[in-house]
């Protein structure tokens, strides 16, 4: 009895949760909905009063102009090199020090585990200057190098993995062992794939992460061939805002397309990524 | 693990990774304390003790002081509001509304934009002549200002594409605050005929309070480290409105190329995020000591 009159509660609820959530929802996505609308209205639609978020036409000129005016596949690409190469590096330096701390005992362990946690405190603004400075002695100033090899490793992957590694079984390691398999074939052949969700998690995590940096890639790059999508939109935005905010709006919808669709087509891992950068703050 | 070669194995692990940790991390961090109590000449990058001038110099500028205000303004003005609004949000997802993926994804979405590109969404937006945020602004009789361009409003606009960005991240911490409460709890208060309302601050508030503290103090860190979205914006303007401390502290290293007075503002904002840091931790434990 008690039980029906909850469960009537409970779908009564479900229904008001729905209702509620629309207009919020229709907020949320309008600032989406409007870049959409705007990349397909020219130059002086744009400006129409009352405004319609429906286009006259849906007209891809905008996006032609955007295009030709721009080396725009050149900044996904510089993105995606940036990106993926970090996320590689990252990966591969944070499991080999998190196998180190996380599976043999040595001396200075601890110390070493101390430092690396240590790392995740400094905040990247700190770091910036001194960074900008050894990277001009350096002569890496607008080069890829200047935007992978300071980020190669990173505190918090090694802290992640090594928690994980630590949950792995010494039998599975001994059974290994007593089969004549060295440390690095227990590494690669069970270690990582048994905790491939946590790889993949901060994989993802890395990636976005680099994708989104601001401050360092502005402060490195000099010439437009190097620029990442991020910095390059907003002097995109500068140098055609007398013209056409259509064309800059289509130069938008092309550069963040890429965020959101890797957003859609790994949300799962994305979230538990976000879930687990909760830790480092 | 005693061997010699057994220790050469385990430096061979660990080099890569402190290698990059100790000369992009480390080193600079304890760079920019030194540097701070130095003067570094643009041309010919010679160094001079300052002692604590820079400090000093801080202390009595009235340009830094604003700085810091704006900062401290910008998390107000984000903070409280996106706690509030993913609250209420995380709630309606927690009820299982129908649909209740697609909404997720529509909130969350930003979570994967960065802070500089939602500011590109929104731009536009804040357009006072043709710009949709007046537009709706004016069908309740209300005439908007010059969002970007007014130094009252200037920072409140960066505030709220910033906030529209922040939801999404928050949300997803509130989610899994709401699934770890016991549903015996709510459900017995459903029985003994608890509104929502009651219910909401009476259990769900108080059970999931510590995800409330940690999400406030990471949107705090979040807040004092923005850059992009005020880049995109304003610059740091109108009128230093939102010449933030990481806005005052990049025009001062790579515009005004004051390395030594700069190092000294990254070492404040150091200090700054620590604290807020070590408040998360020091509360944390406390609470699960006496849970």
């Amino acid at each position: 009895m008690k039980n029906s009159v909850t469960a009537q509660q409970q779908r009564q609820q479900r229904l008001l949760a729905t209702l509620v959530l629309c207009l919020p929802a229709l907020a949320h996505l309008f600032p989406i909905l409007y870049m959409l609308s705007l990349s397909f209205k020219s130059a002086t639609e744009v400006f129409e009063y009352p405004p319609n978020l429906i286009p006259a036409a849906f007209d891809f000129a905008n996006y032609v102009t955007a295009i030709k005016s721009a080396p725009l596949a050149r900044f996904l690409l510089n993105s995606l090199i940036v990106s993926l190469s970090v996320t590689a590096l990252q990966l591969v330096t944070s499991i080999l020090a998190a196998f180190a701390l996380a599976r043999i005992e040595f001396p200075g362990k601890k110390f070493f585990l101390a430092v690396i946690l240590a790392t995740m405190m400094v905040p990247g603004e700190v770091t910036i200057l001194p960074n900008y400075l050894t990277i001009a002695r350096l002569g890496w100033l607008d080069t890829y190098r200047s935007m992978i090899v300071p980020s190669a490793a990173s505190g918090f992957g090694v802290f992640l993995l090594y928690q994980f590694f630590r949950t792995i079984p010494t039998e599975l390691e001994e059974a290994v062992r007593v089969d004549g398999g060295s440390r690095f074939r227990f590494l690669w052949q069970f270690v990582v794939p048994l905790s491939m969700p946590a790889i993949v998690a901060f994989g993802v995590y890395a990636f976005v992460a680099t994708w989104n940096q601001y401050l360092w890639p502005l402060v490195v790059t000099q010439t437009t061939e190097m620029r990442t999508v991020q910095i390059a939109l907003g002097m995109f935005r500068s140098e055609n805002e007398a013209s056409s905010w259509g064309v800059i709006m289509a130069a938008t919808a092309i550069l963040v397309a890429p965020s959101i669709l890797l957003f859609v087509a790994t949300q799962k891992q994305f979230v538990r990524g976000i879930m687990m950068s909760g830790i480092k703050g | 693990m005693r061997t010699r070669s057994g220790l050469l194995f385990v430096y061979a692990l660990l080099a890569p990774c402190l290698l990059v940790l100790g000369l992009f991390v480390l080193a600079p961090a304890v760079q920019s304390f030194y540097l701070s109590f130095h003067d570094v000449d643009p041309f010919s990058n010679a160094i001079f003790p300052v002692g604590l001038d820079h400090y000093r110099e801080m202390m009595n500028s009235e340009e830094y002081r604003i700085s810091l205000r704006s900062s401290i303004c910008f998390v107000l003005y984000t903070v409280p509001s996106s706690i509030v609004i993913s609250l209420f949000i995380a709630v309606m997802l927690d009820a299982r509304p129908l649909f209740h993926g697609f909404f997720r994804t529509i909130f969350l979405v930003p979570v994967g934009i960065s802070p500089a590109m939602a500011a590109m969404l929104w731009v536009f937006l804040y357009n006072p002549v043709a710009g949709y945020l007046n537009y709706f602004l004016s069908l309740i009789g209300i005439s908007g200002p010059q969002w970007l361009t007014d130094p009252a409003y200037a920072l409140a606009a960066v505030a709220l594409s910033t906030v529209w960005k922040e939801v999404g991240f928050n949300v997803i911490f509130f989610l899994a605050g709401l699934a770890a409460v016991p549903s015996e709890l709510t459900e017995a208060a459903l029985i003994d005929g608890a509104g929502p309302w009651k219910r909401f601050w009476s259990i769900t508030l108080p059970m999931i309070s510590p995800t409330v503290f940690f999400v406030s103090t990471v949107s705090v860190i979040h807040a004092f480290e923005s850059f992009g979205q005020i880049h995109i914006l304003t610059r740091g303007g109108p009128a230093y409105a939102t010449n933030v401390l990481v806005y005052n502290l990049y025009r001062d290293a790579f515009e005004n190329f004051r390395t030594g007075f700069a190092s000294a503002q990254a070492v404040i904002l150091f200090l700054i995020i620590m604290g807020v840091t070590a408040l998360q931790f020091y509360v944390a434990k406390r609470r699960v000591h006496y849970r």
